[in-house]
C-alpha cells in the first residue's frame, strides 16, 4: 500500500513527456538533483494516494505518512488534473481532517426545529435504526414522501444515485443553483451535458464570459485544470476578453475587459451574432449541414412540414424539399410562398430578429461602449477563420480557434435563452465542437435530453413536488427553492402531498442555495430530516432531526473521472488513515441503512443498482445476498474495468492514466457523420410550442415569456425594483473558499475572516463609504415587493462596475469557533421563486440592492 | 557548490496564494505567519483597472541587512545562498526585522504551541496525535542542517525568537525543492542553482526581462521576477491578509 | 588656619525622614507593578505588548522599550559629559553637581540596559549571547552593548574614585556599618593637599579618556538607525548628531531637575546657588536651539528634496496618527527656550522656571524618541503593506514606571548614604 516518493518523481516525469503540459512539466522535475537514497525521509515516511476531498474534481493528492499519521498532503504528480499541484484549499485540508469540530458521533435532536439544534449522542445502531424505520415506513405508505436531498457532490455519484433508485426517492440537487440553466441550453441546442469551455490547445481566442480564472471552475471542473492550460495556451499567444462586471476573476490575464452590466449578457451575445451577420463572418456550410438554420418557418413560428418532415428551400428547383432529401445547399436567406403562407428559413428568421441588435441597442443595455463591442465581434469573426481546416490523427477537421468559457454565470434570469444566444454567436462561426472552438462536455458525448426537452409533453395536475413536466416550467431543471415555495403552497402548484421523510447528503441549502429563508420556511414542513455530513452544517443544526457523521477523505469514494479533456484516466479516493471520531464513509452508511430499511438485498435492491451504476461485468457483480466490504466494491469494479490488480492497483498508485484522448472521441465534428448526425437547434421550434400550450393553459405570462423559439431580451424583473434600489448585487466564489463547505478550515478563513462588499470608490464616495466601513446592504423583490437586508464591510475596489456591488459566497457559517464572526452569507439577499428563477426554475444569482452606511 | 535562487514568473501567477498554504503546512508555521506571502495588487481607475499578483518570500539577499545587524550571529548567510536563522541562537531583538527592507521576518509573540489554530489537545484526537499540536507536525523540522550543523528548518520553534524562510533548507538539503515551489497549481515559482548556466532558472533568466524588489536598496535579492514590472507608488494592495495574533 | 568641623550629616546623608520613607515606598510601589507586568510578559511572550511585526502584521517590532531605551542612554550621556567637563573646563561654580551628574549617568545607563532586557524575546539567552556571541557589525546590541558595557564600567571607576575623598571624610566621622562602606571606598585615601592633587590629576585625565568613549557610544546610538536604507525616516546623516544633541538636551535637562529638588529638599542655597542654574540653563538653552535647527533642516529635506517614502513617514508625523506627539513634544521645546531665552534676555534667573523648562525638554526628548523609533516601522515599508499602527499596552507602559521607579529609588538611595554633593575643600570651606 505504500509507495515511496521517489517512485512518482520517476512516474511524473514519464508522465510529464506525454502529456499536453509537456512543456510546463518538463520545466519542472520536483528534485533538483536524484536525491541521495539515504537522504529519502527515515523509514517511518510512507506516501498513500488520495484524492482531494474539498474540491468538485477529485484532485489525485499523495498524503505523507510518518509512522502512520498523515503529516500533509501533496499533488499527485501523475494525475492529469493537477499534475503534482493541490489549489489552498487542497493544502489546507489537512487541517479539516483532525478538526475536532467536527461531527463525532451520531447526534439526535432534543429541540424544536427552525433554530439551532441541541443534540443528543447516539449509536450508530439507535441513529440508523431511527432513520431506516422512517424510510421504511414510508417508502410502504408512499414513496413520493421520501425526499433525497444532494448538493454538488465529489467523485462519481453512483453509489448515492443506487440508493436513490433503490428506496424510490425523488431526488432534489444542486444544479438549478449551479450552472443548470446552461446545462439545458447546450442539451437542447447543441446536445452533450456541460456549459461552454475552450478547446485550449487549439484556442488563440477567449471570451471568458463570466469565467472566474482566478478563483474558480469554470465548465464542470473545480479549478486548477483550466487556469494551468489557460497559461499555457496564453503562452502560445492566447488572447482574453473578460465579458464580467467584476475585474478580479481574470485579473492580470484579461487581455481586454468588457465591465458588462449583470443580466444583460443575452443582449450582448445578439450584438455580437449581429455584427458577425454584418461583416459576412458566417459558416454556410455548418449551417446548412449540421443545424436546423435552413427550416423554413411560417407565420406562425412553426416548421412548414410536409408528411411530417420539415422543409427546406431549393434554390434551383424553387420549391421546397424535405430537409433530408438530396440537393443542392438549401437557402438560408429569402422569404418564400410555400403552401399558401409565406416561409423563410430559419436564418431568416434570424437575421430578421437580430436586425435591430446593433453595438448601439446592446451598448444602451449592457453599459458597454458600442465601439468595444463591434471590434470583439469583428475581432473574433476574424480569428475564426472560417473555412480553416486542421489535420488531427489524420482527420481532416474544421479549424475555429475562437472557444469560450461560461459556468455559473448561466444563473441569471434568462440564463437558458442567454446561453443560447452565445451558442448562436459560435454557430454562426462554425466554431461548436470544431478543432479549438467552444466545447461543452470533456469529449462528444449527446445526451438523451437532446430529443427529450424536445418533446415534453406538459401534464396536467397533480405534479411532483418539483414540479416535473408541469405548466409552470416545463423545461425543468429541479430547484430546491422552488420545492420549498411548493412545501409552504402545494394547493397553488397544484401539488396534492408534502414529503415527510428527507436525507440531506453533501448539501447544505439553508446556506448555499438561494434564498435560505424560503428553504428553512420550507423544508420546516418535512417531519423528518436526517442530514448526512461531517460537520454540523446550517441545514442540519436548523432542521435535521438526525445528524449522521461522515467521513472526509478517510473513506474509499469514486471513481473520479481523471480527464484533462486531453489525457483520459480514472482515480479512486483511498482512505490514507481510519475515519477519525465516530464518522463513517457513505457507501457504509448506506449499506446499513437499506440493510435495515429492507432494500439492501435482492433486485431492485441497493447492492442490484449498485451492480448497475458501476457497470459491473457479470463475474464482477456483487452477490445479491451479502453485504459486501466497501473495499470488496471497489476491487471488483477495478476488475471488471480490466484492471488486474483490482482495487490494489489504485492503493498502489492512486490514478490510472489512460493516456491521450483521440481527436475522434473529443471533437462533435470528429463524428460519422458529424455529430452523429443531430441538427444542432438555431431555432427552438419546440420552445414555442411550450409556449403556445402554456398560454393555452392560462399560465401567466411571467411563466411562458422566456419560451421563444429565438433567445430575446427583455429587461430582467428585478430592473422593475423602485430606482432607489440602484446597485446590482452579484455574487462569485473565492479561491481560497468551496462553495460553504470550507470556510470553517482555519488555515483558510485566515486569508479571508470575513464576508465583504466590493464596490467601486466612486459609487462608495457618494454614500460616504470608507475602505472597510459597515454598510447596510438591501436587497427587494420586484414582484413581492419584500426587501432583506445584512450588514457587511464595504471593500473599495476600481475592478467592479459603479452600479455593481459583489459579494462573495462562502460565508454565513455559524458552528465552528473559525465561522463565527465572519459576517452572513450572501444567499440571505437573494430570491426565489416568480421573477428570481429563469424559465427552467433555474435560480438567479442577482437582485437588486440598495447601499448605506451602517 | 551550488547557489540556490528563485525566479517568479508574474505572467503566470494567478494569485490563489496556495504557496502560502504550502508553506505553512510544510513548514509548521504558526497563525498570522506568512513567510510566503502573496500580495494582490491593483492600478488604475474603472474601467481601466489592472489588477496583478506578486509572491513575496525572504529574498535572501546576498546583501542581508538582516544578517550585518544581528547581534548574535543567529541570522547568517549560507554558503548556499540561503540566509538562515538559528532558532537556537536568537535572543528576539527583531534588529533583523527592522533592518529587512521586505517585511518578512515573524515574531513568535506567543509560545507556538498556543498558535496553531485550534485546540489540539482533544480526547478524542490523542489516540491519533498522541499529542502532537499540530498533527501535522513535520519532523523533518528539528534535524540541525548545513556544515554548521545549526537548528535552521521550519518553524513555530519556539516563543520569543525570530522566523522567516528558509528556502525550506531541510527539503533542498535532500535534493527537493521549497513546498511553495513545487506545489504552484501554474508553475509560476521556479528554483534551482543561479551560478549553473543550465539550470531551469538561469535558462529562463536569460530567455524572459526580469527585475528583483528594491535593487536600489542595495539588498542583492536572490529571488528574480520575470514578466510584469515592480509595484510603484500608485500600486494599491487588495484582499490584504492580516493574520490574527 | 583652623578648619570648621563638619559634623554628619552632610546633605542629608543618614538622615532618613518620614518624608523619605513615603517617597521610598511609592518608587518601590512602582517596581512591582512592573515586576508583575514584565513577569506576565515573560509568561504569555510579547504578545501582551502592543507590538507587532512589520509587514503583513502592520505593526511595530519596536515599540516603547527601544524609545526609552534610546531615551535612558541619552540621559547618561549628558550626565557624565557635564561631570567630566566640569573637571577639564574646570567650572568651579558647577562642582555641586558633578556628583548628581555621575550617580544620574550610572542609574540611566542601569535602566538603559533594563529596557533591552525588557524588549529582547530571550532575556537569559540575550544576558549570555550578547557578550558570547558579540558581533562588532552589528550596530546596535553589538557595539552598542559593548559601549553600555565598557561605559557604565567607566562611569563607576570615574564615580568610585571621585567619590574616594568624601568617603574618607565619611569614614572618620562615622562608625559602624556605614563606616566600613566608607573606608572600603576610600580605599586608604588621606585628605592631605598632596594627596588632593593626586586626586584632581586623576579625574582630570578620567574625564579626559571618558569624552571621546561617550560621543562614539551616541554616534553609534544614531547610526543604528541612521545606516537602515530599507527604513525610510531613519536613513539621515543627520540621525547621528541629532542623537547626540538631544541626549544632552535630556541629560541636562534631568540634572537641572535634580538639582532643584536637592535644593529644596536639602534647602541647600549655597552650593546650589543661582549661578548653577544660570550655567545649567544657558547650556541648556544653547543646546535646545541647536536641536530645534536640526529638526526643522531634517523636516525641509524629508518634505521637499525626498522620495514618497520618506514623505510618508514625514506626514504621518505631522499630520497623521503621530501628529499629537509631534507637535505636543515641538511645543515643549519652543516653551522651554522661551522660558530660558526670557531668563538669559532678561538676566533675571529663577530655579523653578528653569527646573520647569528641564522637565520640559525631558518630556519631549521621550516623545521624540517615540517618534523616532515607531513612525518608520508603520508607515515606512517600502513595499505596499499599507500603513500599520502601534499603541502600547497597560504592561509597556507599566514596565516602564517600573523602572523609572527603580532609577527614582536608587538616586533616594544614594542620597542617603553618600554626600549628594561634593564635600568643599577646606580652603574654600571656611565660612
Ligand atoms: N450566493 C451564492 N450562492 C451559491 C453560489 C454562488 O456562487 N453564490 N454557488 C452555487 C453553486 S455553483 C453550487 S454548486 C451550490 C453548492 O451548494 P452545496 O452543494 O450545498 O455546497 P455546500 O454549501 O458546500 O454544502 C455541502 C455540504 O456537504 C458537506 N460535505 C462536505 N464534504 C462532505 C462529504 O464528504 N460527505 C458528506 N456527506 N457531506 C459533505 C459540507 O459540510 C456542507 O455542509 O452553491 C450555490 N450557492
Ligand atoms: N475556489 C472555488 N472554486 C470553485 C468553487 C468554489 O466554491 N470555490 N465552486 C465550484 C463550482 S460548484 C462551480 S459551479 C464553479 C463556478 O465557476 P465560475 O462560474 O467560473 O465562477 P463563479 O464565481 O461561480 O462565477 C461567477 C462569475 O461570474 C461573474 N458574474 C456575476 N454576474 C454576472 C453577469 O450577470 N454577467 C457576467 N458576464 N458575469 C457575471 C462574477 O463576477 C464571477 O466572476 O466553480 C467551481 N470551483
Ligand atoms: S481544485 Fe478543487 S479538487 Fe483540486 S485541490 Fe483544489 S479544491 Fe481540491
Ligand atoms: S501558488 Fe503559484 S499561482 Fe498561486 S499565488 Fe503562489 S505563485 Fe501564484
Ligand atoms: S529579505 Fe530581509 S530577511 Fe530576507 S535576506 Fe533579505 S533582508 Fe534578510
Ligand atoms: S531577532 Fe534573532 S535573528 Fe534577528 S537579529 Fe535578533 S538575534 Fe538575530
Ligand atoms: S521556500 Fe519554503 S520556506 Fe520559503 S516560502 Fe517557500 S515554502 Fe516557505
Ligand atoms: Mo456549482
Amino acid at each position: 500500500m505504500a509507495i515511496t516518493r521517489r517512485t512518482f518523481l520517476k512516474a511524473s516525469g514519464a508522465a510529464g513527456s506525454t502529456a499536453a503540459l509537456a512543456s510546463l512539466l518538463a520545466a519542472r522535475p520536483k528534485t533538483l538533483t536524484a536525491a541521495p537514497p539515504a537522504a529519502a525521509a527515515g523509514p517511518a515516511e510512507e506516501w498513500v494516494p488520495t484524492t482531494c476531498w474539498i474540491g468538485k474534481q477529485d484532485c489525485g493528492m499523495l498524503a505523507r505518512r510518518i509512522s502512520g499519521r498523515v503529516v500533509k498532503f501533496e499533488g499527485h504528480p501523475e494525475h492529469p488534473l493537477n499534475r503534482g499541484t493541490l489549489c489552498p484549499k487542497g493544502v489546507a485540508q489537512i487541517m479539516a481532517v483532525y478538526d475536532p469540530h467536527r461531527v463525532k458521533t451520531p447526534l439526535i435532536r432534543t429541540s424544536p426545529k427552525g433554530q439551532p439544534g441541541t443534540w443528543r449522542p447516539a449509536t450508530w445502531d439507535e441513529a440508523l435504526g431511527l432513520v431506516a424505520e422512517k424510510i421504511r415506513e414510508v417508502r410502504v405508505r408512499d414513496r413520493r414522501l421520501l425526499l433525497w436531498q444532494k448538493g454538488r457532490s465529489k467523485a462519481e455519484a453512483f453509489y448515492d444515485d443506487a440508493f436513490v433508485k433503490a428506496s424510490g426517492a425523488t431526488k432534489l440537487h444542486h444544479g438549478a443553483f449551479c450552472s443548470d440553466a446552461g446545462y439545458r441550453a447546450c442539451e437542447y441546442t447543441i446536445g452533450p451535458h456541460g456549459v461552454l469551455h475552450p478547446d485550449f490547445r487549439h484556442c488563440r481566442f477567449l471570451l471568458a464570459w463570466g469565467w472566474n480564472i482566478t478563483n474558480a471552475g469554470g465548465n464542470k471542473l473545480c479549478w486548477i485544470t483550466w487556469p494551468q492550460q489557460l497559461v499555457q495556451a496564453r503562452e502560445r499567444g492566447l488572447k482574453v476578453v473578460h465579458i464580467d462586471p467584476r475585474l478580479r476573476g481574470a485579473g492580470p490575464f484579461a487581455d481586454e475587459w468588457l465591465p458588462v452590466r449583470p443580466g444583460t449578457d443575452l443582449a450582448l451575445a445578439q450584438a455580437f451574432a449581429h455584427v458577425l451577420i454584418a461583416e459576412g463572418y458566417v459558416d454556410r456550410e455548418y449551417l446548412v449541414r449540421h443545424t436546423n438554420a435552413p427550416f423554413l418557418v411560417g407565420e406562425d413560428g412553426f416548421f412548414v412540414r410536409a408528411g411530417g418532415k420539415e422543409q427546406v428551400w431549393d434554390p434551383v428547383t424553387r420549391r421546397p424539399r424535405p430537409f433530408d432529401a438530396p440537393g443542392p445547399p438549401p437557402a438560408l436567406e429569402g422569404e418564400y410562398a410555400v403552401g399558401g403562407t409565406r416561409a423563410r428559413p430559419a436564418f431568416q428568421v434570424f437575421k430578421d430578429h437580430l436586425a435591430g441588435a446593433t453595438p448601439e441597442w446592446a451598448a444602451e443595455i449592457c453599459g458597454v461602449p458600442a465601439e468595444s463591442i463591434r471590434r470583439v465581434a469583428v475581432q473574433l469573426g476574424r480569428e475564426a477563420m472560417i473555412g480553416s481546416t486542421v489535420v488531427l490523427d489524420g482527420m481532416t477537421l474544421p479549424y475555429r480557434p475562437v472557444g469560450a468559457m461560461l459556468y455559473h454565470v448561466a444563473q441569471q434570469e434568462l440564463g437558458f435563452q442567454m446561453v443560447r444566444a452565445v451558442l448562436h454567436v459560435f454557430m454562426l462561426l462554425g466554431a461548436v465542437e470544431a478543432v479549438g472552438g467552444p466545447r461543452i462536455d470533456l469529449t462528444w458525448k449527446p445526451h438523451a435530453n437532446f430529443e427529450k426537452l424536445d418533446r415534453i409533453t406538459i401534464k396536467d395536475p397533480p405534479y411532483n413536488v418539483w414540479l416535473q413536466d408541469s405548466q409552470f416550467f416545463p423545461i425543468n431543471s429541479n430547484n430546491s427553492s422552488i420545492v420549498a415555495r411548493v412545501l409552504q403552497d402545494p394547493a397553488k402548484y397544484g401539488v396534492d402531498y408534502v414529503p415527510e421523510v428527507m436525507v440531506v447528503h453533501m448539501a447544505n441549502p439553508v446556506l448555499s442555495f438561494g434564498s435560505p429563508a424560503d428553504i428553512l420556511e420550507g423544508f420546516k414542513r418535512i417531519t423528518f430530516i436526517a442530514v448526512i455530513d461531517p460537520w454540523l452544517s446550517e441545514t442540519a443544526d436548523l432542521l435535521a432531526d438526525v445528524v449522521l457523521p461522515a467521513a472526509t477523505v478517510e473513506k474509499y469514494e469514486g471513481p473520479s473521472k481523471a480527464s484533462d479533456q486531453y489525457v483520459d484516466g480514472v482515480a479512486l479516493r483511498i482512505p490514507p488513515m481510519a475515519p477519525l471520531f465516530q464518522s463513517r464513509g457513505e457507501i457504509d452508511i448506506y449499506l446499513d441503512l437499506c440493510e435495515r430499511a429492507g432494500f439492501l438485498y435482492g433486485p431492485g435492491g441497493y447492492l442490484d443498482e449498485l451492480n448497475k451504476a458501476l457497470k459491473l461485468r457479470d463475474e464482477h457483480r456483487l452477490p445479491l445476498d451479502r453485504k459486501p466490504a466497501v473495499r470488496e466494491i471497489f476491487d471488483r469494479w477495478a476488475r471488471s474495468e480490466g484492471i488486474a490488480e483490482g482495487v490494489a492497483y489504485f492503493e498502489k498508485k492512486g490514478v490510472k492514466v489512460k493516456g491521450p484522448v483521440k481527436a475522434a472521441k473529443i471533437y462533435g465534428f470528429a463524428q460519422d457523420p458529424p455529430f452523429d448526425g443531430l441538427r444542432h437547434r438555431l431555432y427552438g421550434e419546440s420552445l414555442l410550442r411550450y409556449r403556445e400550450q402554456m398560454k393555452a393553459r392560462g399560465v401567466p405570462e411571467l411563466y411562458w415569456r422566456d419560451y421563444t423559439p429565438l433567445p430575446a431580451w427583455r429587461p430582467p424583473t428585478m430592473w422593475s425594483s423602485p430606482p432607489s434600489y440602484d446597485l446590482t448585487l452579484i455574487s462569485f466564489k473565492m479561491i481560497e473558499f468551496k462553495q460553504a463547505r470550507a470556510s470553517q478550515i482555519p488555515l483558510l478563513a485566515e486569508l479571508a475572516p470575513e464576508q465583504r462588499l466590493d464596490i467601486n470608490p466612486a459609487t462608495a464616495r457618494a454614500r460616504g463609504i470608507g475602505d472597510g466601513d459597515w454598510v447596510w446592504v438591501e436587497s427587494h423583490n420586484a414582484v413581492t415587493g419584500q426587501t432583506r437586508r445584512i450588514r457587511v464591510r464595504a471593500r473599495l475596489t476600481e475592478g467592479i462596475r459603479p452600479d455593481v456591488v459583489g459579494m462573495p459566497h462562502h460565508y454565513g457559517k455559524r458552528n465552528h469557533p473559525w465561522t463565527r464572526g465572519q459576517g452572513p452569507a450572501s444567499s440571505e439577499l437573494f430570491f426565489t421563486g416568480e421573477g428570481y428563477v429563469a424559465n427552467t426554475a433555474d435560480q438567479s444569482f442577482l437582485v437588486r440592492v440598495r447601499v448605506i452606511r451602517a | 557548490m551550488a547557489r540556490y535562487g528563485m525566479v517568479i514568473d508574474l505572467d503566470r501567477c494567478t494569485g490563489c496564494r496556495a504557496c502560502m498554504e504550502a508553506c505553512k503546512v510544510e513548514n509548521n508555521t504558526p497563525e498570522a505567519t506568512f513567510w510566503m506571502y502573496v500580495f494582490r495588487f491593483e492600478e488604475g481607475q474603472f474601467p481601466n483597472t489592472h489588477q496583478w499578483y506578486l509572491p513575496r518570500p525572504c529574498m535572501h539577499c546576498d546583501n542581508a541587512p538582516c544578517v550585518k545587524v544581528c547581534p548574535v550571529g543567529a541570522r547568517f548567510k549560507r554558503e548556499d545562498g540561503l540566509v538562515a536563522t538559528d532558532t537556537d541562537r536568537c535572543i528576539g531583538c527583531r534588529y533583523c526585522e527592522v533592518a529587512c527592507p521586505y517585511g518578512v521576518n515573524y515574531f513568535n509573540w506567543k509560545s507556538p504551541k498556543k498558535a496553531y489554530y485550534l485546540d489540539w489537545n482533544d480526547p478524542d484526537l490523542q489516540p491519533v496525535t498522541n499529542g502532537d499540536s499540530p498533527p501535522y507536525r513535520n519532523p523533518d523540522l528539528d534535524g540541525r542542517y548545513g556544515p554548521e550543523g545549526r537548528r535552521t528548518a521550519g518553524g513555530g520553534h519556539a516563543k520569543g525568537v525570530i522566523e522567516k524562510c528558509t528556502f525550506c533548507v531541510h527539503r533542498v538539503e535532500r535534493g527537493l525543492k521549497p513546498a511553495c515551489v513545487v506545489n504552484c497549481p501554474l508553475f509560476a515559482l521556479h528554483f534551482g542553482d543561479l551560478d549553473d548556466p543550465e539550470s531551469e532558472v538561469s535558462q529562463l533568466l536569460r530567455r524572459k526581462p526580469h527585475f528583483r524588489l528594491l535593487e536600489e536598496v542595495g539588498t542583492r535579492p536572490r529571488v528574480y521576477y520575470t514578466g510584469g514590472n515592480p509595484p510603484v507608488a500608485a500600486t494599491r494592495q487588495i484582499e490584504p491578509v492580516k493574520g490574527r495574533v | 588656619m583652623a578648619v570648621k568641623p563638619l559634623t554628619l550629616p552632610w546633605y542629608g546623608v543618614g538622615r532618613w525622614s518620614g518624608g523619605w520613607y513615603a517617597a521610598a515606598a511609592l518608587a518601590l510601589a512602582l517596581v512591582a507593578l512592573g515586576a508583575v507586568a514584565y513577569s506576565l510578559q515573560l509568561s504569555q511572550g510579547e504578545v501582551v505588548t502592543g507590538l507587532r511585526n512589520v509587514g503583513t502584521m502592520r505593526g511595530a517590532t519596536w515599540g516603547l522599550y527601544v524609545a526609552f531605551l534610546v531615551y535612558f542612554v541619552g540621559v547618561s550621556f549628558a550626565g557624565i559629559s557635564t561631570a567630566a567637563l566640569i573637571r577639564l573646563l574646570d567650572l568651579r561654580p558647577l562642582r555641586a553637581v558633578a556628583r548628581m551628574a555621575e550617580v544620574l549617568t550610572v542609574i540611566a545607563l542601569l535602566l538603559g540596559a533594563l529596557s533591552v532586557i525588557a524588549d529582547v524575546g530571550r532575556p537569559l539567552r540575550a544576558l549570555v549571547y550578547l557578550p558570547t556571541y558579540a558581533r562588532p557589525m552589528s550596530p546596535f546590541f553589538g557595539t552598542f552593548t559593548l559601549v553600555i558595557a565598557g561605559y557604565l564600567y567607566a562611569s563607576l571607576v570615574y564615580l568610585y574614585l571621585d567619590g574616594r575623598r568624601d568617603a574618607a571624610l565619611c569614614a572618620q566621622r562615622t562608625s559602624g556599618r556605614l563606616a566600613r562602606f566608607y573606608r572600603l571606598w576610600a580605599a586608604g585615601f588621606r585628605d592631605t593637599a598632596e594627596a588632593r592633587r593626586r586626586h584632581e590629576r586623576t579625574t582630570f585625565w578620567l574625564s579626559l579618556a571618558i569624552l571621546p568613549l561617550l560621543v562614539t557610544a551616541h554616534s553609534t546610538l544614531g547610526v543604528v538607525f541612521g545606516l537602515q536604507g530599507g527604513r525610510p525616516g531613519w536613513h539621515s546623516a543627520l540621525q547621528a548628531p541629532g542623537f547626540v544633541v538631544l541626549a544632552g538636551i535630556s541629560g541636562v535637562g534631568h540634572l537641572i531637575v535634580l538639582a532643584a529638588l536637592v535644593r529644596w529638599l536639602l534647602d541647600e542655597r549655597e552650593r546650589l546657588d543661582l549661578t548653577v542654574f544660570r550655567w545649567l540653563g544657558n547650556i541648556l538653552l544653547v543646546l535646545t536651539l541647536v536641536y530645534l535647527y536640526f529638526t526643522v533642516v531634517e523636516l525641509l529635506t524629508a518634505t521637499y528634496a525626498a522620495d514618497e517614502h520618506e514623505t510618508r513617514v514625514t506626514m504621518a508625523v505631522l499630520t497623521g496618527p503621530y501628529a499629537p506627539v509631534f507637535w505636543v513634544s515641538a511645543g515643549a521645546l519652543v516653551a522651554a527656550v522661551a522660558l530660558l531665552g526670557r531668563q538669559f534676555l532678561t538676566g533675571r534667573y529663577g530655579v523653578g522656571l528653569t527646573a520647569l523648562a528641564g522637565v520640559l525638554v525631558n518630556a519631549a526628548a521621550v516623545g521624540k524618541r517615540y517618534l523616532i523609533v515607531v513612525p518608520s516601522q508603520t508607515h515606512g515599508t517600502l513595499l505596499p503593506y499599507g500603513d500599520g499602527a502601534y499603541l502600547p499596552t497597560w504592561v509597556e507602559l507599566a514596565v516602564i514606571a517600573g523602572l523609572l521607579g527603580l532609577g527614582a529609588f536608587l538616586f533616594m538611595v544614594f542620597m542617603k548614604v553618600f554626600p549628594i554633593i561634593e564635600v568643599p575643600e577646606p580652603s574654600e570651606g571656611g565660612r
